[in-house]
């Protein structure tokens, strides 16, 4: 099979068929996001079927919620094995099989494997390749893509959530998950989207990768009962992994990996806990369902907006400043939650906090892009959206456990606010760290040694070659850099 | 109700030491009471019936009544159980208030005794009030206080509880089974049945006989009817009846059996526009990659060539180009 049936560009094309992405990406978030939080409007139903209660159902989303982020790794493995396209597609049959099996339930339990794992894991094999795709086809407008693709999950909740009550009263649940299953099909449309394109990264690095490269021609050409096979495939197995892992071990990953954790902790309680706060502080139930509304719309234009603020030309160099300033702000708005106990001053909170939850969720693929580069930004994404994964199951009952033995809500949302504060002062102080240790490099320039005058030679050229990339926002890993000067 | 003496003046509303002073005061009726001592025959009677009746609750209710507001003002009075009742009204007038009147009516007939009511002028405010024992389903109904020629009314509304269902039709399919559910908020209903049928014709279900239905209840104010092994016949209206000590109420609900086709059209529907979508988009694409390969035609189509023939023949051609990393896999 011939391989050159790819499109090659130089750079990424900023537009062109790259809004059909976003559009993709689009409609990915909403099969995705939208259709997992919509899933608890069968609850209700669930519970008068099943003559269960609250808690058992609930299981659902949370098994759903979990695979798609846990198994999230698994997806940008699968396509970056197969190729986007096929990924996404075989992402779209799984779930719609899980919605429709679930369709024919006859209990709880077969819910939780058809509509909860099944549905989860194909929701996992679309999710992280297609936010890759969208980095890998624009660079200048990066965040405004990310945000009008990201913006899915706002409006498609909005727009999904009385098409689906309709569709119970009209067809009871059964058929309402039957239809909702077709739905969630166009999965597939949106994988077909997904063309593949190679970027001039990808070759810039030719030497290694022509090693690894002409290992894997040998090991393809070779007939599948030679003695080299087994060896083939273990090497190029290791090869595969570690150019696509190898961004694991790079310092600032890591930080971007533990701020992330705290992030998520501290951001998930607030959709579950902001209605019983508000009604605790006396607030009516038509208010609270408004605070929601408000936080729901408001984080659609914080998607939007900031992807574009982001974008423009005084900020396009902040953006990772941008994206801890926004995490801050979230946290100092928990800190202020406490103190806040009326309805005229939970209005502003909410546009507040919905604002920056749609700013931060849309930077959270260009931050990662920055860092990794967009080689790796698949399986960097799935790594960064698996470790949303655990906070979001822990958190939301830890901070009800906290409710219900301290009694009241301060607790919960003052830990939360100093997790996202404490994930926003972990970048920063890794930012100037870093700044400082860069600041610190000329100084070996005054030692008379030609090799070190070589490094520093490098590491000047190196700066200034960053300087030139910057306009195209696409330096070279830094993990290849870190080698050369060290 | 209170035009009699005697026995049944120990059933008038209960001022329990006014009715010991009429007593003390009064002979009974000789035709309907006992022969002998009426005190000590009476006495015990009348224990009992105190005792019977004193330990009902009371239920109060207030309606005010302005010369502005509407002609009625409606209030509802819930009532599972015989309690004392108290209904006042509260008329403010900013006018003299010495022609004023008030009468008592239930159902728009107007109550004769004089008995239980209490009227007094403060000020600018008339208070009537009227004070009565329900212990039947004859004397729930709509009791209203009027004032005036203009008559000014407040409406009081003794009723049972209502029972509550599910206001929109519950969807099921054939072959399956379906809950169908009753509440009452607040109340605990003595009984529960289920009926099928539309308003005229109601036929009992009974859950023991038949195999198809279970009728149970987690608590004591709510019920379920489980239907198994729906067919379409079984659709069609189901009431549920609360039995109470005063009355009963039902509610309506509505059953709609489908056939599993119905949702199947729209899901096929969907299907269809998929696969037409996906095609389109793939067939598009390798058109697109056919007319960008096609001008180039020099550099990767002449090597896709070498390649083929390097594979197939192992000639050594001049090749001036090796392999270029347009070969790029992921």
């Amino acid at each position: 099979m011939t391989k050159i049936t790819r499109v090659s560009l130089a750079s990424p094309p900023d537009g062109g068929w790259g809004w059909m992405i976003v559009a993709g990406c689009f409609l990915v978030t909403i099969c995705t996001r939208a259709v997992t939080r919509c899933i608890s409007i069968f609850f209700v139903e669930f519970q008068t079927y099943f003559a269960q209660d609250y808690s058992q159902t609930a299981w659902i989303h949370s098994i759903v919620d979990c695979m798609t982020m846990l198994c999230a790794p698994l997806g940008s493995v699968v396509s970056n094995q197969l190729s986007c396209q096929a990924g996404i597609m075989l992402g779209g049959l799984l779930a719609s099989t899980g919605f429709i099996l679930g369709s024919f339930a006859t209990s709880l339990k077969h819910l939780y494997l058809s509509l909860g794992v099944l549905t989860g894991l194909g929701f996992a094999l679309c999710y992280s390749p297609a936010i890759a795709m969208v980095g890998k086809y624009f660079s200048r407008r990066k965040a405004l893509a990310y945000g009008i693709a990201m913006s899915g999950s706002g409006i498609g909740t909005f727009i999904l959530a009385p098409v689906v009550q309709l569709l119970i009263e009209q067809f009871s649940w059964r058929g309402a998950l039957l239809i909702l299953g077709g739905f969630v099909l166009n999965l597939c449309v949106c994988g077909a989207l997904m063309r593949p394109i190679t970027l001039k990264e990808d070759r810039s690095v030719p030497e290694k990768n022509h090693n690894r490269k002409s290992q894997r021609e040998d090991c393809k050409q070779a007939s599948p009962y030679s003695p080299l096979t087994k060896e083939c495939t273990e090497t190029r197995l290791c090869c595969s992994l570690q150019q696509e892992y190898g961004f694991l071990l790079m310092s600032d990953f890591v930080v971007l990996a533990v701020s992330v954790l705290f992030m998520a902790y501290g951001c998930s309680p607030l959709f579950v806990y902001l209605v019983p706060y508000a009604l605790s502080v006396g607030v009516s139930h038509h208010q609270a369902a408004f605070l929601m509304s408000i936080l729901g719309v408001i984080d659609i234009v914080g998607n939007i907006t900031f992807g574009w603020l982001t974008d423009r030309r005084c900020l396009k160099n902040y953006r990772y400043v941008c994206y801890l300033f926004a995490v801050a702000l979230d946290g100092l708005c928990y800190l202020c939650l406490p103190m806040l106990q009326t309805f005229p001053l939970l209005v502003p909170f909410s546009c507040t906090f919905g604002y920056f939850d749609g700013a931060y969720v849309t930077l959270i693929p260009v931050v990662t892009a920055e860092i990794v580069g967009t080689t790796s930004l698949s399986s960097a994404l799935g790594v960064v959206y698996f470790l949303h994964a655990v906070p979001y199951l822990v958190s939301p009952p830890i901070a009800g456990w906290l409710v219900d033995t301290t009694g009241s809500y301060t607790a919960a949302f003052l830990l939360c606010g100093f997790a996202m504060v404490f994930s926003s002062v972990l970048l920063g102080f890794a930012r100037i760290v870093k700044r400082m240790k860069r600041t610190q490099v000329p100084f070996p320039v005054k030692a008379s040694d030609p090799k070190l005058q070589l490094w520093t030679n490098g590491s000047v050229a190196y700066s200034v070659a960053r300087e030139l990339d910057q306009k195209d926002e696409k330096p070279l890993p830094k993990a290849r850099s870190g080698c050369n000067l060290t | 109700m209170r035009s009699h003496t005697g026995l049944r003046a120990l059933v008038a509303p209960g001022y329990p030491l006014l009715l010991l002073c009429l007593l003390a005061a009064t002979r009974p009726d000789p035709a309907e009471g006992d022969p002998t001592d009426p005190t000590f025959t009476s006495l015990p009677v009348r224990e009992e019936m105190m005792a019977k009746y004193s330990n009902l609750s009371l239920k109060s209710c207030n309606i005010s009544v302005t010369e502005k507001s509407n002609v009625s003002v409606e209030e509802n009075v819930i009532l599972e159980k015989p309690s004392h009742v108290e209904l006042k009204c509260v008329y403010t007038a900013t006018k003299d208030l010495n022609s004023m009147n008030v009468t008592w009516k239930k159902d728009d007939e107007p109550l004769e005794t004089t008995d239980g009511f209490n009227t007094t002028k403060m000020g600018n405010t008339l208070t009537s009030q009227y004070r009565f024992i329900v212990f039947n389903s004859k004397q729930l109904g709509k009791y209203s206080c009027v004032f005036g020629e203009k008559e000014l009314r407040g409406t009081f509304n003794i009723h049972v509880p209502k029972a509550h269902g599910k206001k929109k039709s519950l969807i099921a399919y054939v072959g399956d089974s379906t809950v169908l559910k009753c509440v009452c908020q607040d109340c605990l209903p003595l009984n529960w049945t289920w009926y099928m049928g539309n308003e005229t014709a109601q036929v009992p279900i009974d859950a023991h006989s038949n195999e198809k239905y279970i009728i149970n209840g987690s608590h004591a104010n709510e019920t379920r009817l489980k239907i198994k092994h729906l067919l379409e016949e079984d659709g069609g209206s189901y009431w549920c009846r609360a039995t109470f000590q005063l009355g009963e109420s039902e509610e309506r609900n509505e059953l709609v059996v489908l056939s599993f086709l119905v949702p199947l059209k729209p899901f096929l529907a969907i299907l269809a526009e998929v696969i037409l979508l996906v095609a389109l988009i793939l067939l598009c694409e390798v058109y697109t990659h056919k007319k960008k390969n096609d001008p180039d035609a020099g550099k990767e189509f002449e090597q896709i060539e070498q390649l083929k023939s390097d594979d197939s023949n192992g000639i050594e051609n001049n090749v001036p180009r090796y392999r270029k990393t347009d070969s790029a896999d992921q």
